[in-house]
């Protein structure tokens, strides 16, 4: 009798299987990363016309600042000169920008830590006391604008879970929690724990939830549709022809990952070469860490979502690096933001993008390009020294060159263009045009950063 | 298949009609179409109306019996308009029907109609199960979930029906991308869910993110707290109104009516009243009130007025006297321990919590001896760090220094602190561990513990709860805490960021021995690992030498943290199996009808497979399970229509009542409504939203269809706030302003005064008025004649009124409006500005407006070859608008049409484009309103208009009010077999003086409305 749920069960069974099959994989696999997915998916337009490449985004946040006298690089391309804590990425010199001197106005002169961190993505003033309230955050724009392509509008992750106490400038701690929000009034939800972001992307998310609510309303349909006048039918199919209608779209998405997934395996290649994180939360940051970027390498790879924010570690922040020989905790170590132990936490959160550029870098994709080539990674911290507090001043760099659309190898420096010259927020515009979402304004700019 | 299958019974089914009509030859109409009708149609029709490609696409030749006309009467209509206002045959024609003839065939038809109307008299027609429209969508989810989220702002428009109204199935259709639409409004409803103690609630936003869960939380306790009397002055004054209960003219009040009429607690109105009059207060703060209690003057009348600036001079005193007697409590603090570690705080919070009631001895000034002018030196500077200055000795605490009286005076203080608490609830708190002054601008930090930086709540209420709250509201405040520290995993998160605390800012817990402790870690509140932290703090606290008071306190702040969160837990493990139950309520309401137990365990099925197959946690399946609720067609379609069509009743027994009522008047073919279907049915007509709880009791009563009750219903919710609903949807589509808040026509730079917010009020004007109507039961003719209107403060501003004193968002009804040229719908200046261009008025589109949508005439489209006027006033050169209007008319084509309406706009020269009174046009020229109306008798401005319609067309207004609410209510184009009950709507509408609820009573007790085309029946037109 009921039929439509039994192929929908069976349907559902199958696709567990080829999951389990797929995670088998990555399991038994500990192999070099391989090619992305949209390699294999990508079809080419026309003969000869280059498969159009998604571009990919990831924001990477560390708090409380860097030690400014090991902070800078010269020169272009591979013959850039890195200063110490920049040293992780002298592989990456061709492929990476140091962008200097941008700031965030809206977190000036506000009080310090939450009122310099919760609008570094979003440009907007925030709200002191107990409702919150500032902008919704660049990534979140560009999910909600180019997330609906993939399973995942976007991954939001985080090595440390929020607080929302109260700051002695009473701004919320969750300003110091926080850098990806939703809306003005709600910040993202952040997944701290690796393995249930793992499951995010490979279990249960996304497309996948939608679908088993499809099933169900598909089911009711059916069965009302029988028992229907055949006007009040036409009516009630009407609506049953669109279920199935979103559903086919979603199982296209899908099939187009499995086809691409299958011809990956065809030519010998595996895509899924992580297995799923243990549950619980990794002893070590170090290990913490490497799985998050890890977790991104993966979305990105298998084109699970293209959009990422990685809160590496919060304002504020209580993380140790015992491994770094440095004993006093994240935020009291920036106090002494010129010390040899704050300029090793420096470069130990280099070395983390460094990581991640070289996961990505491994992925080929493209004529001789790589994942990273299509990626955007967004290095940024929130002050640029955590004794004085100084937000006048970003730590920012990039890596990867978008799909060829942003120009690296480059050292560029807006300390003395003038304050409406030097916005952040200009750059999240010139970097969101160049992933397709094209606005007028944003935060407290309207103009695009001139020279990127 | 199926399709065709219908055709063909459709097919059969005009067979069986003709041949019928064929047999019964006796019928005069039938006799006269043979011997009339078709021989004028031959003669003077056919020539154009026929052949391949008929005149006007209107074929006449295929009626060649009385039969075929009664199958399309829609057609035929517009045959009967064209004879009798003689547009056809046309003038041109060479061959033209006498008048006698003209008039026999216009009598033919009539005749027809009627005989046709009474045989399918009160017909449901066809009404298909359609999905929500948007606006019953949102207001169904308002209902549903209590806050109106509105969010098919980002759907696409719906499209309106023939009627004006966009409820029909006729134009309510899906597609995937309003499916998709769907699915994310779904998604976005569930994120508002919250899983509570017993069972789901809904917030106004987002619940996803622990800040909006605290916002949420925080803001309903502190609301609670400021909503409960706690102002001493009232007390005061309540207490003087019982004491002169006789004079006042309430003999008979008990303490409790009074205080009930002053809305203060009865409870701490009889502490106060028992105070004020204690006869054993001799000396002391108490003794010292009475006195000014007892000065208090007598009422002379009953109407006389509490001395109430006396009252409050009896607080101030109380709550200065109060202030200076409240108890110091010092930090706690430890060697190595950061005096802002929860452990200090929370101890420090408790004392304070405890001392509500107490006084401080030390404040007071025993007689005699001299004060310190120095404060007292603190033992240990080191350790410990005052929060308040030292007390200064204040002569107003004397007391005397004898050791009886002393003791004597020092227990009335006591009683004193007892009966005034220093205060009654705490609902905000700076950081406690710091000297006042240092944290005096961190205000706004709602129920906090007083911790810098950490997450972390502390309730403070005591003496609310004690000695204010009934039992009732002791119950509402604990489950709002209760709810709190659940939903937001309250001591879980504390216990978190203490971990971080503890760990950077204090570095008590820097070495090596805390590692194990995580801040990230969810497992670090599990039973094992906050016993393993206590031990180590404790043992660390120990060793570096902490007080035994310090040790105390560290013990016990991990005990309470124990205890907290396997209470929580506790009550997680205990509230999900309620929240499943309580799915199924919420589908049960958001179906319109009981869910059947079979239902029920299909959703609790659902949300095991999301558990098992899906591996999603317990919230998230049942936020899935919502959303697969709120996307099954028996939410988001009116299901309920399709019921009688051959689905079972919706639930329980189908109606067994129009055995008695409806059966005389039962239609062929028809059959009932169940109660469930019709609860429906009328919600949707009254509030464009789902039923009330009332409704569906009454439906699962199964007595919805008994006289009277369905009408009592009506009635009912008519006064309800959600008729509202009505008048944006219904009068909004009728009198076509729905979409004014869109209206961008207007040149803002030359009327600056229309902005945003003047467009707001100018759209709820008629809402306010029509909402009034609705709900005070008024004459319909108020909509014409009516000599008031609503404005706020803004809208008074731009009419020229007096503006009503109050808030920018107050709507207040006005009198004597006509004074200033206002009144009634017709010159409320949404209407005219949305009917004109911009930069002009428009005549034209204003008696349009008045013809068509107030009086319901039927007006062909202008021919397509028509000039345009200039968009701009002062560029009409020479001429007014009147006169180029007159210009306009003087076309023959043009006129026929335009003699109809012109005159009617022309009576609003007076207004301006946007609706302001003038003078002159944008031109310069004077403003004339003088108009020659059709029948021409003449009249100008508004008063003239006014006065043509009640002597002329109040019949036709009343007409046509009646068909719109019919269509509107019915969910479909009227058809002729509503016509004998459109002629009794109007009957008794004059006879109950035009009552807007007779409207609705007739159409509720209306076949059309009680009833549903069944299965077989074959007047499918």
């Amino acid at each position: 009798m009921r039929d439509p749920k039994a192929n929908s069960l069976a349907a559902r069974r199958f696709r567990i299987s080829r999951r389990t099959f797929l995670r088998g994989v990555g399991v038994t696999m500990a192999l070099p990363w391989l090619e992305s997915l949209p390699s294999f998916a990508a079809e080419p337009v026309a003969k000869g016309a280059a498969p159009v490449l998604p571009k990919r985004f990831a924001a990477l946040f560390w708090g409380n600042g860097v030690n400014a006298n090991h902070w800078s690089a010269k020169g272009t391309g591979a013959s850039m000169e890195l200063s110490k804590s920049l040293g992780p990425l002298e592989p990456f010199k061709a492929k990476m920008n140091l962008i200097d001197g941008l700031f965030n106005r809206s977190a000036v002169g506000v009080g310090i830590h939450p009122g310099q961190t919760g609008n570094l993505l979003s440009g907007k003033p925030l709200t002191k006391g107990a409702v919150l309230h500032g902008g919704i955050s660049m990534d979140q724009v560009l999910a909600n604008h180019i997330g609906q392509d993939t399973v995942q509008p976007s991954m939001v992750l985080g090595c440390e879970q929020p607080v929302t106490g109260y700051h002695e400038t009473n701004f919320s701690m969750a300003y110091s929690s926080h850098i990806s929000w939703q809306s003005a009034d709600s910040p993202v939800p952040m997944e701290v724990y690796p393995s249930l972001a793992f499951d995010s992307l490979f279990e249960n998310r996304g497309s996948r939830r939608n679908q088993s609510i499809l099933d169900r309303v598909k089911d009711d349909t059916s069965s009302l549709v029988r028992k229907v006048s055949a006007n009040d039918k036409a009516k009630l199919d009407e609506y049953l022809t669109s279920v199935r209608e979103v559903e086919k779209r979603i199982d296209r998405m899908r099939a187009q990952s499995d086809k691409a997934a299958d011809t990956a395996r065809e030519a010998g290649k595996p895509l899924f070469t992580m297995k799923r994180p243990d549950n619980g939360l990794p002893e070590d940051i170090r290990e913490h860490m490497k799985l998050m970027c890890d977790l991104t390498a993966l979305a990105f790879q298998t084109d699970k979502t293209r959009v990422v924010s990685l809160l590496l570690c919060r304002d504020l922040s209580g993380l140790f690096y015992p491994f770094l020989g440095v004993r006093k905790s994240h935020h009291p170590a920036s106090h002494d933001d010129l010390s040899d132990d704050f300029e090793k936490i420096t470069r130990y959160y280099v070395g983390q993008l460094a990581y991640l550029a070289q996961r990505l870098d491994a992925m080929p994709e493209g004529e001789g390009t790589t994942v990273l080539d299509n990626s955007c990674l967004l290095f940024l911290s929130n002050m640029w020294s955590g004794n004085k507090h100084d937000s006048t001043r970003l730590p920012l760099l990039t890596v990867g060159g978008l799909g060829g659309s942003l120009e690296t190898g480059r050292v560029l420096n807006y300390l003395e263009k003038g304050d409406e010259n030097r916005k952040v927020c200009s750059l999240y515009l010139s970097l969101m045009d160049r992933m397709g979402v094209n606005l007028p304004q944003f935060g407290d700019a309207d103009a695009r950063l001139a020279g990127i | 298949m199926l399709r065709n299958a219908t055709l063909l019974i459709l097919c059969l089914g005009f067979g069986t009609l003709s041949r019928g009509a064929a047999t019964a030859a006796e019928d005069p109409i039938d006799r006269r179409f043979t011997a009339e009708v078709f021989p004028f149609l031959d003669a003077y029709c056919l020539d154009c109306h026929a052949g391949k490609e008929p005149e006007g696409d209107f074929d006449l030749s295929r009626f060649t019996s009385a039969a075929a006309v009664s199958g399309d009467h829609p057609h035929w209509e517009r045959v009967l308009d064209q004879l009798r206002e003689e547009q056809m045959p046309p003038k041109k024609a060479k061959e033209k029907p006498t008048a006698e003839t003209r008039r026999q065939i216009v009598s033919w038809i009539q005749d027809i109609r009627q005989r046709d109307a009474k045989k399918t008299a009160g017909d449901p027609g066809p009404v298909l199960a359609r999905r929500l429209s948007n606006a019953e969508y949102d207001y169904t989810l308002r209902d549903l979930t209590g806050s109106d989220l509105r969010p098919t702002k980002e759907f696409p428009v719906d499209p309106a029906n023939q009627a004006g109204f966009d409820n029909s199935g006729e134009s309510l259709t899906m597609s995937p991308g309003l499916l998709k639409k769907y699915l994310q409004a779904a998604r976005s409803v569930s994120e508002n869910l919250i899983l509570t103690q017993d069972g789901l609630a809904f917030a106004p936003h987002p619940m996803m993110a622990d800040t909006d869960r605290d916002k949420y939380f925080v803001l309903r306790i502190v609301d609670f707290y400021k909503r409960q009397p706690t102002d001493y002055a009232d007390y005061f004054e309540a207490a003087w109104r019982f004491q002169n209960r006789a004079k006042l003219g309430q003999r008979h009040a008990t303490l409790s009516d009074i205080a009930a009429a002053a809305k203060v607690s009865p409870k701490y109105l009889a502490t106060i009243w028992a105070t004020l009059n204690d006869p054993h207060e001799r000396v002391g703060p108490i003794f010292d009130l009475q006195k000014m209690w007892r000065t208090l003057p007598t009422p002379t009348a009953p109407g006389s007025l509490s001395p109430h600036a006396a009252c409050v001079a009896m607080r101030d005193f109380v709550m200065t006297l109060r202030t200076k007697l409240v108890p110091e409590v010092e930090n706690l603090t430890g060697p190595g321990i950061n005096n802002g570690a929860q452990a200090f705080v929370l101890w420090k919070d408790r004392q304070m919590a405890a001392n509500r009631r107490r006084y401080d001895p030390s404040a007071l000034m025993i007689e005699g001896t001299i004060p310190a002018v120095e404060p007292p030196p603190v033992a240990d500077k080191k350790s410990r760090k005052r929060v308040h200055k030292p007390r200064q000795p204040d002569p107003a605490l004397a007391i005397p220094a004898d050791p009886a009286e002393r003791a004597r005076h020092e227990a009335a203080y006591a009683r004193f602190a007892s009966v005034f608490p220093d205060a009654f609830y705490i609902s905000e708190r700076a950081r406690v561990f710091l000297d006042t002054d240092e944290d005096k601008n961190n205000g706004g930090r709602l129920l906090s513990a007083g911790f810098h930086s950490m997450t972390g709540y502390f309730r403070d209420d005591g003496p609310l709860y004690d000695m204010v709250l009934d039992d009732a509201a002791r119950e509402e405040l604990d489950h709002l805490w209760n709810e709190f520290e659940l939903v937001a995993s309250v001591p879980h998160r504390m216990h978190s960021s203490m971990i971080w605390f503890e760990r950077t800012d204090s570095s008590f817990m820097i070495d090596a021995q805390f590692d194990f402790a995580r801040a990230e870690d969810k497992d670090c509140s599990s039973r094992e690992k906050i016993r393993q932290l206590a031990d180590v703090y404790y043992a660390k606290a120990k060793t570096r030498g902490a007080s035994g008071a310090a040790l105390a306190a560290i013990k016990e702040h991990f005990e309470r943290v124990q205890a907290n969160v396997t209470r929580v837990d506790r009550m997680r493990e205990e509230a999900e199996p309620k929240h499943l139950r309580a799915l199924g309520d919420f589908a049960g309401r958001a179906f319109r009808r009981p869910l059947k137990e079979s239902e029920r365990a299909d959703l609790v099925a659902f949300y095991h497979t999301l558990r098992k197959d899906d591996g999603l946690d317990h919230e998230d399946a049942v936020r899935d399970c919502l959303v697969s609720v709120l996307m099954s067609p028996n939410f988001l379609y009116r299901v309920d229509l399709a019921e009688a069509g051959g689905l079972p009743a919706l639930a329980g027994n189908p109606s067994k009542a129009p055995a008695t009522k409806m059966s005389a008047t039962m239609p062929k073919g028809a059959l009932p409504l169940s109660d469930y279907a019709l609860a429906s049915r009328l919600s949707y007509f009254l509030w464009s939203s789902m039923p009330d709880a009332e409704l569906l009791a009454r439906a699962a009563a199964g007595d919805l269809q008994r006289p009277g009750v369905l009408a009592a219903q009506a009635k009912r919710m008519l006064q309800d706030d959600r008729s509202r609903a009505m008048a944006v949807e219904f009068g909004g589509n009728w009198l076509d302003f729905r979409r004014f808040e869109e209206h961008n026509a207007v040149d803002r730079e030359r009327f600056p005064m229309f902005n945003d917010k003047l467009r707001e009020s100018m759209f709820q004007e008629p809402i306010h008025f029509l909402t009034d109507l609705i709900r005070h039961d008024r004459s319909v003719l108020d909509l014409l004649y009516g000599d008031y209107t609503f404005v706020d403060p803004l809208l008074a501003k731009f009419y020229g009124m007096a503006v009503p004193p109050g808030p920018d968002d107050q709507w207040t009804r006005v009198e004597q409006v006509s004074k200033v040229g206002r009144g009634g719908l017709l010159p409320m200046s949404v209407f005219l500005t949305h009917n004109s261009p911009g930069l002009r008025t428009s005549p034209v589109k204003r008696g349009y407006w008045v013809v068509r949508q107030l009086l319901g005439e039927h007006i062909p489209p202008p021919p397509a070859t028509v000039p345009a006027l200039p968009a701009d006033e002062a560029h009409l050169g020479e001429l007014n608008l009147r006169e180029t209007l007159e210009r306009h008319r003087a076309d023959p084509s043009c006129a026929a049409c335009h003699a109809r309406f012109d005159s009617m706009g022309l009576v609003f020269e007076g207004f301006g484009p946007v609706g302001e009174h003038r003078d002159k046009d944008l031109g310069g020229k004077p403003v004339d309103d003088h108009a020659i109306f059709p029948g021409g008798s003449e009249g100008s401005g508004l008063a003239g208009l006014k006065t043509y319609l009640h002597e002329h067309r109040e019949g036709d207004f009343v007409d046509n009010l009646s068909r719109k609410l019919l269509a509107y209510a019915l969910g479909r184009t009227l058809q002729l077999s509503d016509e004998p009950g459109l002629a009794e709507m109007r009957r008794k509408l004059a006879a109950d003086g035009f009552r807007f609820g007779s409207l609705v009573e007739s159409i509720v007790s209306s076949p059309q409305f009680l009833n549903k085309r069944g299965p077989d029946d074959l007047a499918t037109r």
